[in-house]
């Protein structure tokens, strides 16, 4: 009888996942295995060009300092952006899911979300404009305080980091707010009662419980921004060189995708193996 | 502190947050009405940009396109993946971990590397381009936002409600359609959002797989790497951002989705 | 209405052709999409035009091996029809096709880069100079050397275009070398690392170049001399200049597919986009050179592009620009990553 009944659950897991990962296979995993078998290879396979498998351009990564170099910034400014997005997004979140009440919530839900309906290029363009020397930034400022103060914030690391918060904040607002709102008031108030202080309240019970939905909001800021190029490169100026820049580069500016490939799973297998180490403190933060 | 101190200064907080959010947003709408073409300041207004956009049947139809595409791909990544991540929170199984973590390449590698991944394998297995190909591609890399969120909200989901529907004698459809969907909602809202958002930004994969004259906005936009696009593009970006607001403004003021109880 | 049909009818039965629907891939905002140009097109011949457009060289390669069958006129720059040509994406043009060849520039039309094996498989089109632009308002004197890049007094004032291989060639034409053959690497790697502090940022786009010359950003900057025809027309107050070491010259010619299934069409689109009527309209907008004579001598004597092209030191001093292996255009990259990367 118990066999039956896990066939049958299993069956329904089947039938409740297998949409969505079938899509993902032939959409997504199939296509990139291609990829990943080009980044063995010494050239692409086609175009009549003669190839073979090799190992050069996992090699290349640690041939100069370069990759590792921008790799390490990379990470670096997944970090910050991440922690910012975070720190900023959470108590906004808390405010939504706890504060705010009736109607009013579910129109800032969706208002939240609703500036990423829009070019992200024309977004970061809109930001270049306020952040420039002379810009809506630099004049606002200067209307409001009686001395001279010149402002440019662009073209430095500052604005590439306003860029990506600004393009990141929402998905953090709103995993963190998902969880906390599931969190029962009479829970809180419970402890309250029994004398619990706001802060004891905040770290044993609130953040813990909203840990899932803060984690979902930190992983979808961290991995794409540890391979974002046009933020960077806009806003960031000269210094805006990042690996996902040198990505990108290999199959814009020349025509070797069997490297842009290598270093793209390096990326990946890097992510992977930062999340993975992550895991069990975030768990032990769970609990 | 009062609690009453301390909720005013809450709101102001979001209010703060909002305006940052919003802020390139304004930028873009007061430049559709900016006569200079640099985007240069002192403003000085106008709504030629209008006009042109007007005649401009290119970006007019791209936007539709980019407009008709994302509604689709939302809906099929939204249902496709709230299934997913219901099978994933409510079973466990061998395996379960791998289909979690598979969900980190799309996001990770960068979707000039995916985008071009699909081109070469679509070609291989004959699918070729044009409108199937692209929604193909945009579901499947909003999927795993999809299921990210909407996983999120359901590790808050108490199980002893299931237990408690099932006891009572309750199919397992019945069970999802009464008590797991209405209690993730919120979850799933926020999965099309972000859905919706992927799509409607995604250059790479309709860059290489539109059939030609069948651009989508961002390909008109990200395309326009030498000459630079015009206050044109911020004038319909402007009227997509508006319209949205409305409509969600209505969805807002009409149903409850935010997970009141 | 039914007037209209008739003449329509007349047109196409003069054409003696059936309309057909002919696929342009191209920069977009480059000459072949203008709205009128189109429209004249459509209406003499009754074929119509859809674009698709490409955001780097090696992506327009990537789309013409990938798609074939999908284009019938494709813009490849001369140092890239070789490659075309040898990967058979590309066919040799029929000339006779082309009722306005023999207006062409000679020595454009046999420009050894679009006649690889000695046949032509690009249609000479338009060139240009990538050279710099200052701000006259910052310069009383116009600069005479590339080495107005290097200068303290522009130090953060100063840009150029993210792209490995112009930065190489850039420095290869401070320091005296041939663009095309670069001797010393070394050398050119010294000089861009002087470069880079000079810069504030690098463009990518004429709005973006536009956009921060005119808010004051960039005194001087290189440019592309059709951009910098356009940016003039609409009142930014620039110089375009050839310095004494040289600029960069391309040569930008329209080549048919060889999957293209629409060869007349193709060639017909091709004859009006070197047709003087179409250029001396296009060039009162902003335009790179035609190689059509023809039609260069129709500009108004006021025109940047006759003034560019009638001034012969000028021209005597641009260095075109050849193929590069690849070998070489990645050895460039990794130069320009090394230097970028410790910034």
């Amino acid at each position: 009888m118990a066999t039956t009944i896990a066939g049958q659950d299993r069956l329904r897991a089947v039938t409740l996942l297998s949409p969505a990962y079938l899509w993902l296979t032939v959409a997504v995993f199939l296509p990139l295995s291609a990829m990943a078998f080009f980044s063995f290879l010494s050239d692409v396979p086609f175009g009549g060009r003669d190839w073979h498998v090799t190992l050069d351009n996992y090699r290349a990564f640690f041939e100069t300092t370069t990759y590792a170099t921008l790799l390490w910034k990379s990470l670096k400014l997944g970090l910050i952006v991440t922690a910012v997005s975070v720190i900023v997004g959470f108590p906004c979140a808390w405010v939504l899911a706890k504060v705010v009440k009736g109607r009013s919530r579910e129109a800032l839900f969706l208002l939240v979300i609703l500036p990423f309906w829009s070019n992200s290029l024309v977004r970061i363009f809109s930001w270049a404009i306020v952040l420039r020397g002379n810009g809506v930034l630099d004049r606002a400022v200067n209307a409001v305080l009686p001395w001279d103060v010149k402002l440019n914030l662009m073209f430095s690391p500052t604005a590439i980091v306003i860029g990506l918060v600004h393009s990141y904040l929402p998905y953090v607002i709103l995993t963190s707010y998902l969880a906390l709102q599931a969190i029962d008031d009479s829970l809180i108030e419970a402890a309250r009662s029994l004398g619990a202080k706001r802060r004891t309240i905040l770290w044993r019970l609130i953040l813990p419980l909203s840990a899932p939905g803060i984690i979902a909001g930190a992983v979808l800021i961290f991995v794409p921004v540890v391979g974002s190029f046009m933020e960077p490169r806009l806003l960031g100026g000269r210094l805006g060189t990042y690996y996902g820049t040198v990505i990108e580069d290999q199959f814009v500016a020349v025509f070797n995708w069997p490297l842009g490939a290598a270093l793209s799973f390096i990326l990946l297998a890097v992510v992977l193996a930062i999340l993975a180490a992550a895991s069990p403190i975030l768990k032990r933060a769970r609990t | 502190m009062s609690n009453a101190f301390l909720a005013h200064l809450g709101r102001a907080y979001v209010g703060l947050i909002l305006f940052f959010l919003y802020a390139p947003i304004l930028v873009m709408a007061a430049m559709s009405f900016n006569a200079s073409e640099f985007y240069q300041l002192p403003f000085s207004f106008t709504t030629d940009w209008y006009a042109k956009l007007a005649g401009n049947r290119e970006i007019l139809s791209a936007a539709w396109r980019s407009v008709w595409i994302a509604v689709i791909v939302t809906a099929i990544a939204t249902s496709l993946g709230t299934a997913a991540s219901i099978a994933l929170f409510r079973y466990d199984f061998p395996g379960k971990r791998v289909l979690q973590v598979l969900l980190f390449p799309p996001i990770a590698i960068p979707w000039l590397i995916t985008g071009t991944a699909m081109l070469i394998f679509f070609f291989g297995i004959g699918l070729g381009r044009g409108t199937p190909a692209v929604i193909l591609g945009h579901v499947a890399l909003a999927l795993p936002y999809v299921i990210v969120v909407v996983s999120a909200r359901l590790t808050s989901f108490d199980r002893t409600l299931e237990e408690a529907a099932r006891s009572l004698g309750a199919s397992p459809w019945q069970i999802t359609r009464a008590v797991t969907v209405p209690w993730i909602l919120p979850g799933i809202i926020a999965g099309g959002l972000f859905a919706f958002a992927v799509s409607f930004d995604q250059f790479v994969v309709s860059y290489f797989l539109s059939e030609p004259g069948d651009s989508t906005l961002p390909v008109l936009i990200y395309t326009s790497i030498r000459k630079g696009f015009t206050p044109e593009i911020n004038a319909i970006s402007t009227i997509i951002i508006a319209v949205s607001m409305g409509i969600m403004l209505l969805a807002a003021r009409y149903s409850n989705f935010g997970g009141e109880r | 209405m039914k007037r209209l049909l008739l003449t329509s009818a007349l047109i196409l039965a003069g054409q003696g052709a059936f309309a057909d629907e002919i696929r342009v891939l191209n920069w977009q905002g480059y000459g072949t999409d203008l709205d009128w140009a189109i429209a004249a097109f459509t209406e003499k011949t009754g074929n119509t035009v859809v674009h698709e457009y490409f955001t780097s060289e090696q992506e327009m390669l990537t789309k013409l091996r990938t798609n074939p069958g999908a284009y019938d006129v494709v813009l490849i720059n001369s140092a890239y029809t070789a490659q075309a040509k040898d990967e058979g994406l590309i066919d040799a043009i029929d000339t006779s096709k082309i009722a306005h060849f023999a207006d062409l520039d000679p020595s454009l039309a046999g420009n050894e880069d679009l006649n690889p094996g000695g046949a032509l498989y690009g249609v000479p089109w338009t060139w240009g100079l990538t050279s710099i632009a200052v701000n006259t308002g910052d310069f009383a004197e116009m600069p005479t050397s590339l080495s107005v890049l290097w200068d303290p007094a522009w130090k953060g004032r100063v840009s150029i275009r993210d792209d490995g291989l112009e930065a190489v060639q850039f420095a290869a034409m401070a320091l005296g070398q041939n663009i095309n053959e670069i001797t010393d690497l070394d050398a050119i790697k010294a000089k861009l690392t002087e470069l880079l502090p000079q810069i504030t940022t690098f463009w990518s786009s004429e709005n973006d170049w536009n956009q921060f010359m005119s808010a004051g950003e960039f005194a001087v900057a290189t440019y592309w001399s059709g951009s910098a025809s356009r940016s003039q027309a609409k009142g930014l107050p620039i110089a375009f200049v050839v310095p004494e070491e040289g600029a960069i010259g391309w040569l930008d010619g329209l080549s048919i597919p060889a999957s293209s299934t629409h060869k007349g069409a193709a060639a017909a689109f091709i004859d009006w986009m070197v047709d003087p009527e179409f250029y001396v309209k296009w060039d009162a907008e902003g335009a790179p050179v035609s190689s059509n004579t023809k039609a260069l001598a129709a500009l108004p004597e006021t025109s940047f592009n006759r003034k560019l092209v009638e001034d012969p030191a000028t021209v005597a001093r641009v260095q075109f620009m050849k193929p590069v292996s690849d070998e070489d255009r990645e050895a460039y990259l990794k130069l320009w990553q090394d230097l970028k990367a410790a910034q």
